[in-house]
């Protein structure tokens, strides 16, 4: 590996980004989606990324979670140059790295709620009796034992939501990545949600979450603020 | 690698992907069915064709020989052949005498065109003088009375052993055996009707009459005949042993000097193989031109078909890509639901086939002969079900495979993006 001062220290950072840009092509106008922003995130760490729409919140999330590449600087996670992976490596760490959470849910609609859970670790390999058993485990874990076999249309946003935290928790990923997470939900749901939050960084694991909403970023213990593509502001919250 | 999960789940996503869209998915299979139909129908009318030959052949024989002045093929010059000297009776019986290795070998003098007479009823057919042993080939087996002895032969008797189809046209009742009919103008006693023997192209088999030799010499004289021999060799393993004895001596009783070409043609059942074989080609290239032109039409229906259902379904594509689904994974999904809509137009296609075949077999047996029909299997055969399950899943691969590509090159964020 290299061996750059970052991956010598005790506490490596899971994620470390250097000038990071990333440049999108609407016709012949480039959109500059992320300038140049510079960030390491440690394990167990409950990060909240803020900024107004169109901040480039979710180009950076994406970013994060090895969705996108970015057009200049260096990605390292975990150590590994992200630039140098091909795709289907990119999908692998996705795969067991990795746990989405979306605005929208993005839930497989004619799939039930434990086959949506079970999903990645179909890609990963696990065997049908294992899968439904961490399945279980994983929809156990946000209160849905009893939903499994509901369609995501005979559930609530909330259980929406909670079903895809199980689906990005279900293969024990280093990062949780959240966007949006309780945009489409009401504020008692939505505190749901943060709460569940709460609990599983508390559990160990590293939580990241995309913002606008003050209110929701108070949850996190570090908050990022990001305007026009660049990194305005990051601070440890005290709590 | 792919991973037995992730290609179960390819299966588990096409199957509800066509449940989903049934009514579309059978529409397009059109092609697809059509093209199958075509496929195993045809490869079920070559079977039936093959099977009726080898009926035919099986029962005259594999192991049969006819050493003859003509080339029944119709190979070779014919000029070349008219130019050839008769083969004699004298050449005929000699090379009977010498051969050594064969289980019959059987002098034959035919009149191609003689008159056989019953009261008023005339019909004019082939007149075979021949001898005893003849009654124990295949081709003489009696299924009737029974065939001239061998003092009927030597003494001349005029006894006659009727061919099927001349027993049928005479005596439609089938009472002929001991009725006396004329042949040649000379009056016959029927002791023996011959089994079935003609199928395609050799109906002519059926439609003769045998007497012996001698008979044969009062009735129509040896002037200006030429004899064929009739070999059995009693297997098909001592052909070549028995062709080249054969050859040997009908050279050696003929004086054909070394070096130059046999004067006499050695005629075998395969001769009549290249016209099956004709027949089958046509088959084949009809039916080729068809069912090609139906998987193309079928293939550009369900391509289009995949790229609609990989448009539709883009964001899950996006999901599938941001939990962890490989390029090959999503390939994978999409090549297995486009083989798996053309298999469903197999399934469709094969009731369809079997219901063509089986009407066809069925009024086949109006017209044709039973003993035609009865050779024909009236399923399609397993390994018919087999490559037409086989060329579903290539077409449905050949054709799924662009839209298959693009759904696996899809960048993840534009998917999720897409609403
Ligand atoms: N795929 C894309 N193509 C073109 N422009 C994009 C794309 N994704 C994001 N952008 C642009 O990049 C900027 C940042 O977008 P985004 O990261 O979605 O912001 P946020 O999540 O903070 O609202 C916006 O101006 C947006 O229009
Ligand atoms: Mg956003």
């Amino acid at each position: 590996m290299t061996d750059t001062p970052e991956t010598q220290a005790p506490s490596q950072p899971i994620i470390h980004i250097e000038h990071i840009t990333k440049v999108y092509e609407m016709g012949n106008e480039d959109v500059h989606a992320l300038r140049d922003v510079s960030l390491d995130i440690g394990n167990n760490e409950y990060v909240a990324i803020m900024g107004p729409s169109g901040s480039g919140k979710s180009t950076l999330m994406n970013m994060l979670g090895c969705l996108d590449t970015p057009t200049s600087g260096t990605y390292l996670f975990k150590g590994e140059d992200v630039k140098s992976m091909s795709d289907d490596e990119l999908a692998m760490i996705r795969n067991k790295e990795i746990g989405f959470v979306f605005q929208t849910f993005n839930l497989l609609p004619r799939a039930t709620a434990l086959q949506n859970v079970e999903l990645p670790l179909v890609y990963a390999g696990v065997k049908s009796s294992l899968r439904k058993q961490q399945a279980e485990a994983a929809l156990e874990s946000v209160g849905l034992r009893d939903r499994m076999d509901h369609r995501p249309n005979e559930l609530s946003g909330g259980q929406r939501q909670r079903v895809a935290i199980a689906r990005a928790l279900v293969t024990k990923p280093s990062i949780i990545l959240a966007d949006e997470p309780t945009g489409n939900l009401d504020s008692k749901t939505g505190q749901d949600i943060m709460d569940l939050f709460e609990r599983l960084w508390k559990l160990g694991n590293t939580v990241i979450l995309v913002t606008h909403e003050e209110d929701v970023a108070r949850h996190a213990r570090r908050i990022i603020r990001v305007r026009d593509g660049l990194v305005e502001s990051d601070d440890v919250t005290s709590k | 690698m792919l991973r037995p999960s992730e290609i179960a789940e390819s299966f588990r996503i096409a199957t509800s992907a066509l449940r989903v869209n049934l009514m579309r998915s059978i529409l397009t299979m059109g092609g697809v069915v059509v093209g199958i139909v075509l496929v195993v129908v045809m490869g079920w009318t070559i079977k039936g064709l093959d099977a009726v030959w080898e009926r035919t052949i099986g029962i005259i024989g594999r192991d049969m020989l006819y050493m003859d002045k003509w080339n029944w093929a119709g190979g070779g010059n014919w000029r070349d052949a008219e130019a050839r000297k008769d083969i004699t009776e004298r050449q005929a019986w000699l090379l009977a005498e010498r051969m050594e290795s064969a289980e019959y070998v059987m002098p034959l003098a035919r009149s191609w065109n003689g008159s056989v007479t019953l009261g008023n009823k005339q019909i004019m057919c082939s007149v075979q003088g021949t001898t005893q042993s003849y009654g124990n080939t295949p081709a003489g087996t009696t299924e009737q009375g029974r065939w001239f002895t061998g003092s009927e032969a030597l003494q001349g008797s005029h006894v006659v052993v009727l061919g099927h189809g001349v027993n049928r046209t005479l005596f439609p009742d089938n009472d002929g055996v001991g009725k006396t009919i004329k042949i040649g103008g000379i009056p016959y006693t029927v002791i023996g009707v011959v089994e079935k023997r003609g199928f395609i192209f050799m109906d002519f088999i059926d439609n003769q009459v045998f007497i012996s030799l001698n008979a044969f010499k009062s009735t129509f004289g040896f002037f200006g005949r030429s004899f064929s021999i009739a070999i059995k060799a009693g297997n098909e393993k001592l052909l070549d042993i028995v062709r080249d004895e054969a050859r040997g001596y009908l050279r050696e009783i003929r004086n054909v000097p070394p070096g130059k070409d046999d004067d006499f043609s050695i005629n075998e059942m395969q001769a009549f193989d290249a016209q099956v074989t004709t027949i089958r080609i046509v088959i084949w290239m009809v039916g080729i031109g068809l069912t090609v032109l139906a998987f193309i039409v079928g293939s550009i229906g369900i391509m289009n078909i995949m790229f609609v259902s990989v448009t539709e379904r883009t964001k899950e594509i996006g999901i599938r890509k941001a939990i962890g689904a490989r390029r090959s994974s999503v390939l994978l999904q999409f090549l297995i639901e486009s083989s798996m809509i053309c298999l469903l137009g197999a399934l469709i296609a094969l009731p369809i086939a079997q219901i063509l075949v089986g009407s066809a077999r069925w009024v086949a047996i109006g017209p044709l002969k039973q003993e035609w029909v009865s050779a024909v299997s009236p399923f399609i055969q397993v390994d018919l079900l087999f490559i037409a399950i086989a060329v579903s899943v290539v077409v449905g691969l050949l054709a799924g495979f662009l839209p298959a590509l693009r759904a696996s090159r899809l960048d993840p964020v534009e998917c999720l993006r897409f609403e």
